[in-house]
């Protein structure tokens, strides 16, 4: 188990130097910083002596190198647009992401565990099809066009919600919530929603279809002869067994979920790192650009490893093959 | 005796306006990148800033300069000018205004560090000759330096030295990138980088507030959709800008009005004047047509300024004759015509040229910088196919376009220019004037347009004193922009923000948001 864990995150480590160095090769194609960072009365004198500082006039490897330097002495250097230290920045913006993404992945998993039994166990049932049909708008419309929706409905219209924004939030050491003010929770639900509705679906349609062959297999049908209440075979038995594969996917698409919040948070407005990301490449702010794809390859290599790690505690047999002597 | 009681007079008035003073919150695209007024020399940055740092002069509500901390200014002969400051003025944090401070901000701004020092390029010495006058030398008789410092902001020296932010930082963090301590109407109380930023009225401001705001919020929020729904939802007063697309819906709307204006920005059309030959499109390594006046001629004479405001700018910008609109100091009112609307006569100049047939040539245009700028490049493919040009169009965000253009990447470009000293001389002293990297001219001719004249002119525009002598040059300026058609100007862009029934407030065409002109009804 050790020796597995030590080899993952060598692996890890060798994928994150990757991902360094195809982000460095892309930023030139990203555009020129320098134009953002002076004002129209520049002379060419100006900008060479600025891409000079900022060693801009180096190539991408070198100026990977000096970045990795940087890092390995827990420095992500300094933002070109707001001119403070990437870090802060970075750990400013992480708990709204954070938020929103926990929040929307439990919105995903809750309702999509319950819609997906529902309408598994009520094939035919009216409710069921509306939910199925309803459920393909979910995976077909693109995601800012289901924010702007919402907003339009919920905000606009109805004025029950706010359009944008975190609302009120509270400090608790570094960490911001917006989880502990009215204003807060109200702002999380409309992202939330739109951030969710894809895994939502997806983990319903998933748990539908499993629960469809579970319930056709013959321990099911044994239970149901036994006289056991149908309660007991849908959630005790069936559900249980369908829930292997559904965790894995969640896990997976955790990572996503947080790649993903990028639109959602360019949408709502929503002060996280996704929203910085934008920010950043409009500006071609290069530090806060590397340090936020390093950020996200960490998060997507430590939710594979704790995904890996998790076969081992919950399907019991790679448990007992490995007892098998492998 | 007198100064104290018209202290408590004032603070009565202060007192009698929070009464029924509101919160007032608006959005635009763009966060101020920093607190510095130093160290960025950018639109969102100075206007902001505008409201909490004072310069000597300001700009009214019609753009001509007024007394700020300076109460008055006259020329010493033709060798610089000499500010009379205003006194009992007091820093936020009470600290009291002089000279020394001004020299001190004078010294910081016109630093290697500051991205303000070009403002300085004229002066050569900065004397202070007692606590509330101070003398600013210049080079040559300069009459325009004092309408040139609008947006140069005054720091007070102790609170700098105190902080260790002598200079701005421009990789570095420093106190007054997130701190500001001025002497404007309003003082910050909160700054949240890219989520909101906070100010509230300075009581002891020296001006009489014309507002009724007790806190001011600002919030970025750059997806224009998302902008339009916090104005309608009432979740934010004002929003700049309002999209041109949803400006009908806007007006339409119950409870919110769109208002607009003109801004400084004039968009044009600029070419490669100097290169041998064409670079893109089929005809790309054959002589460049572009050279010869008559083929530029065609393309103004080609291009349907009207159908453009009526269709892609909804009837809200107008067509701009000149590099400066008319709005602006020097504006040349003889020429207030463009080249008119006639294709056909843009078909002839082209057959004069020798080019009956037409050419093909490439377009470069940006499609993130101006409003629907992409759209405008399209709407001027179609017209120059009119007349047999065949342009071919590269439209990219501007954080690729400079670097294309900075490398001659083009044969036509599309370009928009805002004075930054509202004055006919600043586009001719960077877009028309014969590119001059040591005499720091030129530094947007990326067409490389030269005419002796006009180089020959500008130094003698900069340091005339006499106005209409002065105008004369600038007149005949703008005679030789139109005659050797230099660029196509198009249109002036508009102005669109959307903003909740009972907020007053003064659209600047400088596109500057001023606190102090904001009225809040409930």
């Amino acid at each position: 188990m050790l020796a597995f864990i030590i080899r993952r995150v060598l692996q890890s480590v060798v994928v994150l130097l990757i991902v360094g160095l195809v982000a460095f090769s892309l930023f030139r194609f990203v555009g020129d910083p320098i134009d953002n960072l002076l004002g129209q009365e520049r002379t060419i004198e100006d900008i060479e002596r600025l891409r000079g500082e900022l060693g801009l006039d180096q190539p991408f490897p070198v100026q990977y190198f000096n970045f990795l330097q940087g890092i390995s002495q827990g420095n992500f250097g300094v933002s070109y647009r707001q001119g403070r230290p990437v870090a802060d920045i970075l750990v400013e913006r992480l708990p709204a992401t954070l938020e929103l993404a926990a929040i929307s992945a439990l919105f995903a998993m809750i309702l999509g565990v319950t819609l997906g039994v529902y309408t598994a166990i009520r094939r035919d049932g009216w409710l069921s099809n509306a939910i199925m049909t309803a459920s393909l708008i979910g995976v077909s419309l693109p995601t800012f066009l289901i924010g702007i929706l919402l907003i339009y409905v919920f905000a606009v219209e109805l004025g029950w919600l706010p359009s944008f924004g975190r609302g009120e939030t509270v400090q608790i050491g570094w960490w911001s919530t917006g989880l502990l003010t009215a204003s807060g929770l109200k702002a999380i639900i409309l992202p939330a929603i739109t951030l969710g509705l894809y895994q939502m679906t997806l983990i319903m349609r998933l748990v539908r279809s499993e629960m469809l062959e579970v319930l056709r297999s013959d321990y099911v049908k044994f239970a149901r002869a036994r006289g056991l209440p149908q309660r007991s075979v849908y959630f005790r038995h069936a559900l249980k067994n369908t829930l292997v594969p559904v965790i894995t996917i969640t896990g997976l698409q955790l990572g996503s979920i947080i790649a993903f919040a990028i639109i959602t948070e360019t949408v709502f407005q929503w002060p996280g790192v996704g929203l910085l990301f934008i920010n950043s490449i409009q500006f071609v702010d290069i530090p806060v650009m590397a340090s936020y794809l390093m950020l996200i390859s960490v998060m997507f290599v430590v939710i594979n490893l704790i995904v890996d790690l998790l076969y081992f505690a919950i399907d019991p047999r790679l448990s007992a093959s490995r007892g098998g002597g492998h | 005796m007198k100064t104290q009681y018209l202290l408590a007079a004032t603070a009565l008035l202060v007192t009698a306006g929070a009464a029924n003073a509101e919160t007032f919150k608006w959005a635009a695209q763009t966060d101020p990148q920093t607190m510095d007024p130093h160290a960025v020399n950018s639109t969102p940055v100075l206007s902001f800033l505008n409201n909490v740092y004072e310069g000597l002069v300001r700009r009214g509500k019609d753009m001509a300069i007024e007394p700020a901390l300076a109460e008055s200014w006259e020329p010493l002969g033709g060798d610089g000018w000499r500010f009379n400051l205003r006194q009992g003025v007091t820093f936020h944090d009470g600290a009291q205004f002089d000279a020394e401070d001004v020299l001190f901000s004078y010294e910081r701004a016109s630093s290697e560090a500051a991205d303000t020092s070009s403002w300085f390029a004229p002066v050569s010495e900065v004397r202070v000759v007692d606590d509330f006058t101070i003398d600013f030398m210049t080079n040559a008789p300069n009459p325009i330096f004092p309408d040139s410092i609008a947006n140069f902001m005054i720091m007070d020296k102790g609170w700098a030295e105190a902080n260790g932010v002598e200079l701005p930082a421009r990789d570095a963090e420093n106190f007054a990138t997130l701190n500001a301590n001025g002497t404007g109407a309003f003082r910050l109380v909160e700054r949240q980088p890219g989520l909101m930023t906070a100010l509230e009225p300075f009581e002891n401001w020296w001006g009489e507030p014309e507002h009724n705001i007790a806190r001011a919020e600002f919030t970025p929020v750059q997806n224009a959709a998302t902008a339009v729904a916090a104005l309608l939802t009432g979740e934010v007063d004002m929003i700049n800008p309002v999209p041109i697309q949803d400006v009908e819906r806007v007006s339409e709307r119950d409870g919110v009005e769109v208002i607009q204006g003109i801004e400084a920005r004039v968009i044009m059309l600029g070419f490669a004047q100097k290169a041998e030959t064409l670079q893109y499109g089929d005809d790309a390594g054959a002589p460049n047509p572009f050279r010869d006046a008559r083929v530029r001629r065609a393309v103004a004479h080609a291009v349907n300024v009207d159908a453009i405001l009526q269709t892609i700018m909804r009837g809200a910008a107008e067509p701009a004759s000149q590099l400066v609109s008319p709005a602006m100091r020097g504006y040349t009112s003889g020429l207030a015509d463009r080249p008119a609307f006639d294709p056909e006569r843009a078909r002839e100049l082209l057959a004069e040229a020798g080019y009956e047939d037409g050419f093909s040539f490439g377009l470069k245009c940006p499609n993130d910088r101006y409003l629907n700028d992409e759209e405008v490049c399209q709407a001027v493919v179609s017209m120059l196919a009119q007349i047999g040009l065949e342009a071919e169009l590269d439209a990219m965000p501007v954080r690729n376009y400079w670097p294309e253009l900075r490398e001659d990447n083009f044969d036509m470009y599309l370009l928009g220019w805002s004075p930054g000293t509202f004055d006919a001389e600043h586009p001719v002293r960077f877009l028309v004037a014969t590119p001059n990297e040591e005499k720091r001219l030129g530094s947007w001719n990326f067409g490389d347009f030269s005419n002796a004249r006009v180089d020959a002119l500008l130094p003698m525009i900069q340091s005339e004193i006499d106005d209409a002598a002065r105008q004369a040059m600038l007149d005949e300026v703008a005679r030789i922009v139109r005659d050797e058609v230099a660029y196509v100007t198009l249109y002036v862009q508009p102005l669109l923000w959307g903003v909740r029934d009972g907020v007053e407030l003064t659209q600047r065409p400088d596109n500057f948001f001023i606190l102090r002109w904001v009225t809040v009804n409930q």
